[in-house]
């Protein structure tokens, strides 16, 4: 799974535009203040108004569709059921198009489950950007050097992912191992079985090996003293302020269509 | 270069009863190399760990002091971190090279311990490209860190101890995960830089022969306790042959291995035609048109270098990986009425024929005792109780695990679990053997042990199967060495060989 | 000859006079609420304020408790291993919730058409955090790996993108409050499973808040209660039995969980 190797450069996105460029925390900033905003109110304006600005972004973030589609197909295939589900069982009001039972769509619902598809789309859209364009060494350098998060969990957590993302070989191992062994053709409970043994077993290499790369660490100074220094400078400038403006912008021009349209509504107070 | 003294030192693991040392008296002067030997389980990486600094006598049980020119080891490093200056006290290079890299960038890699130590950022990246050019890393700075092999990886993690400038160079069996062109590349590193710097050294090895030119000192450890043995190299190794022999070590110049009979050959085992064997995810297969028979009774080991296809070819000699091209044909007795292509095989009916032992014993194990792990294969083959609990006894008295019995196989020692691994093969009683380099890491007496078993495995009608570094094995048991490399496989009867 | 022998810091936790007033503070406040009522006026999620005075009132009792908890007890340094695990913990954690993303979506999707359902599978969105802070036992593990584990999955790819690492911060915070309550001391089964259970009351809130706005009271309540049994199977029984397997291993040899194993 290609979505898996953390540490490739992404096919399909182009590493020198704007956006990508941009500093991590900056793009957090703004994703983080899209899905916020986005989550107070549900409905179809706000949301669908967010998803076309963004979706115009794109070429900013030298992202194809292409890539988009490939690395965000999952937020595609989980907007549907959110919305259908709310369609069938959210809160009636008025005409009733569909009934059966305690399921009943009507124009009500199913303007709320458009409204949940689009909504889950305008969040998932930010995140998959942001992931694509960058370096998980590079966001953990801006996190512990923008955001000021403690470097010792923040530098550890990138050595843990770097960690458990070649045990993925050792996978292939263990399997071919468990057929030497004679397991592994027994009908699905069977596979089941035999399968999460290979989990605990991989999940025990990954905390043997995780104890001796803390050691290997510690012996190069790691987690001493507050002082250090970075190899890599990760700096915000005036362009990752641009950024999160923008981020706030898209926000409120969403909003403010949903306020113009009359269909927003905080979904706080009920 | 800090002069260890280590003073009536013992330190016991939180949560353990037993000390992993104690009573140590040791004095190591500047720009002495020393040589730490001692049998398993005797606490060396505990002292190494101590050396380091990085026992904290706050979180385990600390008697006695050791001491870095007069300073506790433990205070020692956290000052030298916060100084500024990016010189350690120490360096610790340990044994799995995997679990040492800590970035994704070799340069970032190297860079790391730098950071740590607060070195300005200007003086950062040339220390870095400097130490990378010392281990002879010929890599660029962003070159990941995934695609280095065994021995580039601990040499990565060597300079990136090395950029560090310690005074007193640590490392704990450093060439024992690695093949012997690794292992070679690396000693000629670290004998390099000790040269260079001078540095104090503390080894700790049991391949001892090839670091007899770097070491002048060794120091042998008794089982939690102190130093039994001191003295010049070569002098402990001439007296102390016997005692050293026993704990494992690989004393040069020991008794040599008698050299391989040649046993008739039985019945056909095994045979390719036309074989064509190739990795996940590469179009081309690694090798091709690979010819090759072994008959009951023989050994043949697979000779080549790193990435040549010895492993590939070894999963499809076990059916465990389906050829590319070809076939492997089982003979009349191994295939037992089943048809002959071993990967077709279902998994209860393959553990039957063919045993497989894999290079990490860790990898193969399924249950959480050693009695339920050996009962795995001949439960699947529908074993009565009775046959499983009679074999079962017999594996464990041959294989010296009846004391370990109840216990978890994650917790056993390397060469415990080399055994486990093996005797889970045999468990089965299978007529062919496939083993990925089964003396990997091991120490001289379970290299005797495992020898001795596949000598009496072979005497009895087995056929071997090993892909192999190890010259020493090829020597004591193989009839036949195929040669593996540019995409073919050459067999040669192995006196040949062993006699280049 | 030195022989000293110095012992490993044992710490006891002490209740100090502000942790008590805090937790004081917290009791009153929750009587008066009780008592007095809340306005009948104003309204959250669709219900009026004055049908939510019991919940709100143990909410501030629990609350005052746990900042009692969290003040008093000595919180041990965490050690770099310490870390690193609970990182190693959180990466799996996300690998997890991607292959049940991937996996387990389908199944999940035909549940979706009756969400109360849907929730009896969202523990296993909660287990590790509830495994963090079993295994490595510091205060602020449960939240660290349950947040790492989020922020892994939304790096592989979700439906939920960014929102999955706040949602993983708030998860978190749901057995952490348990452990603190328990002053970081109380590591067994009843622990766990009443870590799970706090765990799949926070993602059932959230759940509700988040996703089904536009449900109706009871098919939140439904939710809700799905979630929390969830949340006692899958993240409090699951977790400790996979501690337990884990620490006979070995592997858990140099932690605090492994430590307190066995003295062997």
């Amino acid at each position: 799974m290609s979505a898996v190797d953390l540490h490739a450069g992404a096919p399909g996105v182009d590493r020198t535009a704007p956006l990508a460029r941009a500093n991590p925390v900056a793009k957090l900033l703004a994703a983080t203040v899209l899905s916020l905003g986005l989550l107070l109110t549900v409905d179809v304006v706000t949301a669908g108004t967010a998803l076309l600005l963004e979706l115009a972004c794109l070429p900013f973030a030298g992202l194809s569709l292409s890539a988009l589609l490939r690395r965000g197909w999952i937020v595609l295939l989980a907007a549907i059921p959110a919305g259908v589900a709310t369609a069938f069982l959210g809160v009636d009001s008025g005409a009733v198009l569909l009934a059966a039972g305690p399921l009943s769509v009507t124009e009500g619902s199913l303007e709320s489950g458009a409204a949940i598809t689009l909504r889950v789309l305008a969040v998932g859209l930010p995140g998959v950007v942001l992931l694509a364009t960058t370096d998980p060494t590079e966001l953990a350098d801006s996190l512990a050097q923008v955001a000021r998060l403690p470097h010792r969990f923040v530098l550890a957590a990138l050595a843990g992912t770097r960690l458990m993302g070649v045990l993925a070989e050792e996978w292939q191992q263990l399997s071919l191992a468990r057929r030497a062994r004679g397991l592994g053709a027994d009908g699905p409970l069977g596979r089941v079985r035999t399968a999460t043994g290979q989990v605990f077993a991989l999940l025990v290499l990954a905390l043997r090996r995780a104890a001796t790369l803390a050691t290997a660490m510690e012996a190069r100074g790691f987690g001493v003293s507050t002082e250090r220094t970075w190899a890599r400078p990760s700096r915000f400038r005036v362009r990752d302020g641009l950024v999160v403006l923008g981020g706030v912008a898209l926000t409120a021009a969403a909003t403010a269509a949903g306020v113009l349209a009359g269909t927003w509504q905080l979904t706080l107070a009920r | 270069m800090p002069r260890i003294t280590a003073r009536g030192w013992g330190w016991r693991h939180p949560g353990r009863l037993a000390w992993a040392v104690r009573g140590l008296d040791l004095e190591i002067e500047h720009g002495e190399r020393v040589l730490l030997l001692a049998p398993s389980g005797a606490g060396k990486s505990t002292l190494l760990s101590g050396i380091a600094g990085l026992l904290d006598p706050e979180d385990g049980d600390q008697e006695g002091e050791l001491l870095l020119d007069g300073v506790p080891a433990h205070r020692a490093r956290v000052r030298a971190a916060g100084e500024g200056t990016g010189h350690a006290v120490t360096g610790l290079l340990l044994q799995d090279p995997q679990a040492q890299t800590v970035l994704a960038r070799c340069g970032d890699d190297v860079a790391f311990g730098l950071e740590n130590h607060a070195v300005p950022r200007a003086e950062i990246w040339p220390r870095v490209d400097a130490a990378l050019a010392d281990v002879g890393l010929d890599v660029a700075r962003d070159r990941p860190t995934a695609r280095l092999s065994g021995g580039q990886r601990q040499r990565l993690a060597l300079a990136g101890v090395l950029a560090l400038r310690p005074g007193v160079l640590l490392l704990d069996e450093p060439t024992a995960m690695l093949d012997p062109a690794g292992a070679a590349a690396l000693r000629r590193v670290v004998a390099d830089r000790l040269e260079a710097t001078g540095a104090t050294c503390v080894l700790v090895e049991h391949r001892v022969a090839q670091w007899l030119d770097v070491v002048d000192r060794v120091v042998v450890l008794e089982p939690g306790g102190g130093v039994a043995v001191d003295g010049p190299a070569r002098q402990v190794l001439a007296d102390h042959r016997a005692p050293l022999t026993a704990m494992g070590v690989w004393v040069p110049g020991g008794t040599p291995t008698p050299p391989s009979r040649h046993r008739p050959a039985g019945q056909q085992v095994l045979t390719t035609e036309d074989l064509a064997v190739g990795r996940r995810g590469l179009t081309a297969p690694v090798l091709s048109g690979v010819d090759l028979r072994l008959d009951a009774g023989r050994a043949a080991a697979l000779l080549g270098p790193n990435g040549s296809g010895k492993s590939t070819l070894a999963l499809a000699l076990g059916g465990l990986a389906k050829p590319d091209a070809g076939r492997v044909v089982a003979g009349t007795t191994l295939a037992d009425g089943l048809r002959p292509e071993p990967h077709r095989w279902r998994p209860p009916e393959l553990v039957r024929r063919i045993g497989s032992v894999f290079q990490d014993p860790r990898h193969q194990f399924v249950a959480s005792t050693v009695a339920d792990e050996l009962a795995v294969g001949p439960r699947r083959t529908g074993a009565s109780a009775t046959e499983t609990a009679v074999r079962l006894e017999e594996l464990m008295e041959r294989l010296r695990l009846t004391h370990l019995a109840r216990a978890n196989p994650f917790t056993l020692s390397g060469g415990e679990q080399r055994r486990l691994s093996v005797a889970t093969a045999l468990a089965t009683r299978p007529h062919l053997l496939v083993l990925d380099e089964p003396t990997f890491g091991q120490d001289a007496r379970t290299w005797a042990e495992l020898v001795a078993l596949l000598r009496g495995l072979l005497d009895d009608g087995t056929a071997l199967v090993a892909a192999t570094h190890d010259e020493d094995f090829v020597a004591a048991l193989a009839d036949e060495v195929w040669q593996v490399g540019a995409g073919r496989v050459v067999p040669e009867p192995a006196a040949v060989v062993v006699g280049r | 000859m030195n022989s000293t022998t110095t012992q490993g810091r044992r710490q006891t936790p002490r209740l100090t006079p502000r942790a008590t007033a805090v937790a004081a503070a917290g009791v009153v406040a929750a009587v008066l609420v009780a008592t007095v009522g809340l306005p009948a006026g104003a309204s959250l999620f669709g219900t009026s304020l004055a049908e939510l005075t019991v919940p709100a009132a143990v909410l501030l009792a629990l609350g005052g408790l746990w900042a009692a908890g969290w003040m008093s007890t000595t919180r041990p340094r965490w050690r770099v291993v310490d870390i690193v695990v609970a990182s190693v913990l959180g990466v799996a954690g996300g690998f997890l919730f991607v292959a049940w993303n991937v996996g387990w979506e389908p199944i999940s999707r035909t549940l979706a058409f009756f969400p109360p359902a849907s929730g009896l599978l969202v523990g296993v969105w909660l287990l590790p955090g509830v495994l963090g802070g079993l295994i490595v036992r510091r205060p602020g593990a449960a939240v660290y790996t349950e947040l790492v584990a989020a922020t892994v999955s939304a790096l592989v790819g979700n439906q939920w993108g960014f929102a999955t690492v706040w949602y993983g911060l708030l998860q978190g915070l749901g057995p952490e409050v348990v452990f603190a309550l328990l002053l970081y001391r109380r590591w067994g089964l009843p622990t766990a499973l009443m870590a799970g259970v706090a765990a799949g009351l926070v993602a059932g809130v959230l759940d509700s808040f988040v996703y089904y706005p536009e449900f109706g009271a009871g098919y939140k309540l439904a939710y809700v209660g799905a979630t929390m049994l969830s949340g006692l199977v899958f993240a409090g029984l699951g977790s400790w039995l996979l501690t337990r397997a884990l620490a006979a291993t070995g592997a858990l040899a140099p932690l605090a969980s492994g430590r307190d194993a066995q003295r062997v």
